[in-house]
């Protein structure tokens, strides 16, 4: 369940780029779950026409999943369920399109394209490619585009849309579709209904990621440049290819592509991970990391990194006072940096972004309990975390070395803003007190700093929106209103990397 | 009720496994003297009138821990001025002693003047006429994180040993040497990890608990902005008295004039 302040950044973002209506429409979603059309117009008070065009919007930007439910006997009805993930994913298009620039500079119009417009079909990704390129320069071939548009459905930055309307029954649990999604048998996790429902509309993996067949075509032509000869003498003939073609036409024409946020989620950890390590690195160990965070190739889930040996070798004579390191070296440093060895496969080592990612978490909620209300506070709560249990006010004082009036006026302030529980407990006869205090860091510390993490986020966005309109009002001095809204995006952006540590890693 | 500090143990016959890898033998520790409780004094209870011996029976049967004056009249059952007369003049002709409880302050508790109070109530090695000995325990947790500095990982008898060697007068005991390890290691100062037997491990054993330097604090992405710390942020809501655009945090923050 997605928190109050949750819900208010998520609208304030589809209003910001989407205006009221649609914001409004987003808004009942989140807030009452899979709707029907019929049921959002009579919460709404709004025409059917308005609800039909808003839904529309919010799909076609991959905000809204809608899917087919029994209703009664034989009839079924279109339920519209708002996916507040991509609707916050919405807030680091930025970021994604670097992780592009970084990877596959030349597909990075292609994916500005597919963030900008939510899902396109391939000759619509042509054409508005090809309308952004400057008058006088060289206008990109449709062929070119292809490949670069291939590159990323390869890379799986991008991929084809999930089924339109699947059809589910909210009450019968759903296993999850796809092989990638499925998790291990000893972890069971929750799935939310959401989640079952984005499972469910997804297609398989050979489906979501296979590209447009090479095929090359006399007509068609978009840009209307002249083929490659080459290029043309490798066509075929006969039954086969017409098939081919046919595929190739239909992926072209009628299949819709859209930005795959799972894989930028999945860079974007592995490059906050691999900063935040750099931190705790030892002089000399700089090379080893960065070449093993480099030589990751094969990703078989997004909780961990798997890098081969010799790659990392490879890239690590590649870099500055590497070529000197011998493999024991190399061995023992990646050993200390906690990357582990598999018996199946002994010479690729994984780094385990799992626990990276728990203990990056902790770490920032104990950095807050330590400016919020000082280092005895931070040393309590981190016995409270790391014993997971109960620990008894005496127990605390003993183990912490700290003094009792401190002790107790820090628990008084913990409680009070609901870091920690406490509970009275009656002792029994002949210890000389008549009652106990024990104390447990709260389960509910972690949900409640990641509602802040809403609210701090959404009180920036109504602040860049404010200065925004002081800006248009053009009263105030502009170059300072200016520089304390870069100041703010900026904030923003680096603050959304707490939302997706908590949120989406 | 766990009690509030391990009693010193005295040392068994079979010494413990190493945790350094033998280089040279380590000096045995001395056993440490469990600490004994002297016999209830014929001559005293003789000297004393009937009350009063009373009131010591009581006291002594109490050991260590003493006796909290309400305890000592819901006992006895007397009224509490005739306690306070009774002990008072114990106190006096020095066969009892008034202790003070690091738990409840304002407490009388009277002990036999020939036993030392326990733990429990002086509150440990830590403490000083009932108040935390802040000075000592800062200049411990200096000795310690020297002695990791100088052998960068180590286990607590790696670090008890070169505290000993550097003033021998000093005199910590390996359990305060591990308290305070330990809470340098809840504070982050310290990292808490298991030795490898490599590398920087080479001179623990492997599998062994050690100590090495924690890294540089890392965390507080939240506090660059005002909203992180806010005070106020539960009062915070985007149209009411407090809001971003009201807010005097931010004013302060954008140093702007709204």
């Amino acid at each position: 369940m997605v928190s109050q302040h949750g819900i208010l950044l998520a609208v304030g973002i589809i209003s910001d780029h989407f205006g009221p209506l649609v914001a409004k429409v987003c808004d009942c979603l989140l807030r009452h779950g899979e709707l029907s059309l019929q049921e959002i117009v009579r919460r709404l008070e709004l025409s059917p026409g308005q609800v039909k065009n808003s839904l529309l919007v919010l799909i076609q930007h991959n905000c809204v999943q809608a899917f087919s439910a029994p209703k009664g006997r034989d009839r079924t009805v279109t339920l519209y369920l708002a996916i507040f993930d991509n609707v916050l994913h919405r807030l680091r298009f930025s970021k994604f399109l670097s992780v592009i620039r970084a990877d596959i500079p030349e597909s990075e119009v292609l994916i500005e394209g597919l963030l900008q417009n939510g899902r396109l079909t391939f000759d619509q990704l042509v054409g508005r490619t090809i309308s952004k390129v400057p008058e006088g320069s060289i206008r990109p071939a449709r062929e070119e585009i292809r490949m670069n548009l291939n590159k990323l459905v390869h890379a799986h930055f991008v991929e084809r849309c999930p089924k339109p309307e699947p059809f589910i029954d909210p009450l019968v649990v759903q296993q999850p579709t796809s092989s990638r999604r499925r998790a291990p048998k000893n972890f069971e996790k929750v799935i939310s209904l959401e989640q079952k429902i984005v499972n469910t509309a997804d297609l398989s993996d050979a489906e979501r990621f296979s590209e447009i067949p090479y095929i090359i075509e006399d007509a068609s032509d978009v840009n209307g440049c002249s083929r490659d000869p080459v290029d043309s003498a490798k066509r075929k003939r006969g039954a086969f290819e017409v098939d081919e073609e046919l595929n190739s036409t239909i992926a072209e024409n009628e299949v819709l592509w859209r930005a795959n946020f799972e894989q930028f989620t999945f860079c974007l950890k592995k490059k906050f991970c691999a900063d935040r390590k750099k931190l705790k690195l030892k002089v000399g160990t700089h090379p080893i990391w960065e070449s093993f965070c480099e030589a990751n190739l094969t990703e078989k889930d997004t909780d961990s990194v798997t890098s081969p040996i010799n790659g990392i070798l490879e890239r690590l004579r590649q870099k500055e006072g590497g070529a000197s390191m011998t493999l024991d070296q190399v061995t023992r440093v990646l050993e200390d940096l906690q990357c582990t060895t598999s018996n199946e496969n002994p010479e690729a080592y994984t780094f385990d972004l799992r626990k990276m990612v728990e203990s990056c978490r902790n770490e920032e909620i104990e950095s807050l309990v330590k400016k919020k209300y000082g280092q005895a506070a931070f040393t309590i709560f981190r016995l409270l975390v790391t014993q997971g249990g109960p620990v008894e006010t005496d127990q605390i004082i003993d183990t912490t070395i700290l003094d009792k009036q401190i002790v107790h006026s820090t628990l008084y302030k913990l409680w009070k803003d609901d870091y920690v529980d406490t509970e009275k407990i009656s002792s029994v006869a002949g210890t000389g007190y008549a009652q106990f205090y024990v104390w447990r860091a709260k389960s509910t510390f972690r949900e409640q700093f990641i509602d802040n993490l809403y609210h701090a986020a959404l009180n920036l966005r109504q602040m860049v929106n404010y200065i925004a309109e002081l800006l248009l009002e053009g009263s105030k001095d502009d170059t300072k209103l200016r520089n304390r809204k870069n100041i703010l995006i900026l904030a923003l952006t680096r603050h959304d990397d707490s939302l997706m540590l908590f949120h989406d890693f | 009720m766990p009690p509030r500090k391990r009693p010193l143990e005295p040392s068994s016959g079979k010494p413990p496994p190493p945790d350094v890898k033998a280089i040279v033998p380590p000096p045995s520790d001395p056993p440490a003297a469990a600490q004994e409780i002297p016999p209830i004094s014929a001559a005293i209870l003789n000297n004393l009138p009937g009350p009063e011996r009373e009131v010591y029976k009581r006291v002594y049967a109490a050991g260590n821990k003493g006796i909290w004056s309400q305890d000592l009249r819901h006992s006895m059952q007397l009224a509490a001025p005739t306690v306070t007369k009774l002990t008072r003049a114990l106190v006096q002709r020095g066969i009892l002693k008034e202790v003070t409880d690091v738990r409840h302050r304002g407490k009388k508790v009277f002990m036999d003047s020939r036993m030392e109070p326990a733990p429990e109530i002086t509150g440990g090695t830590w403490y000083h006429n009932g108040q935390l000995d802040t000075e000592a325990v800062a200049a411990v947790r200096r000795r310690c994180l020297d002695q990791i500095d100088r052998l960068g990982a180590a286990t607590p008898d790696m670090v008890h040993k070169g505290v000993e060697r550097e003033d021998p007068r000093a005199g910590y005991m390996i359990d305060q040497i591990r308290d305070i390890l330990k809470t340098m290691a809840l504070d982050r100062v310290l990292e808490e990890c298991r030795s490898t037997g490599e590398g920087e491990f080479s001179a623990v054993r492997s599998g062994r608990v050690c100590y090495r330097r924690g890294g540089a604090p890392q965390g507080g992405m939240i506090e660059g902005i005002p909203c992180g710390v806010c005070p106020r942020i539960d009062e915070c809501s985007p149209d009411g008295v407090i809001s971003p655009t009201t807010c005097v945090y931010y004013k302060k923050w954008l140093q702007m004039d709204f």
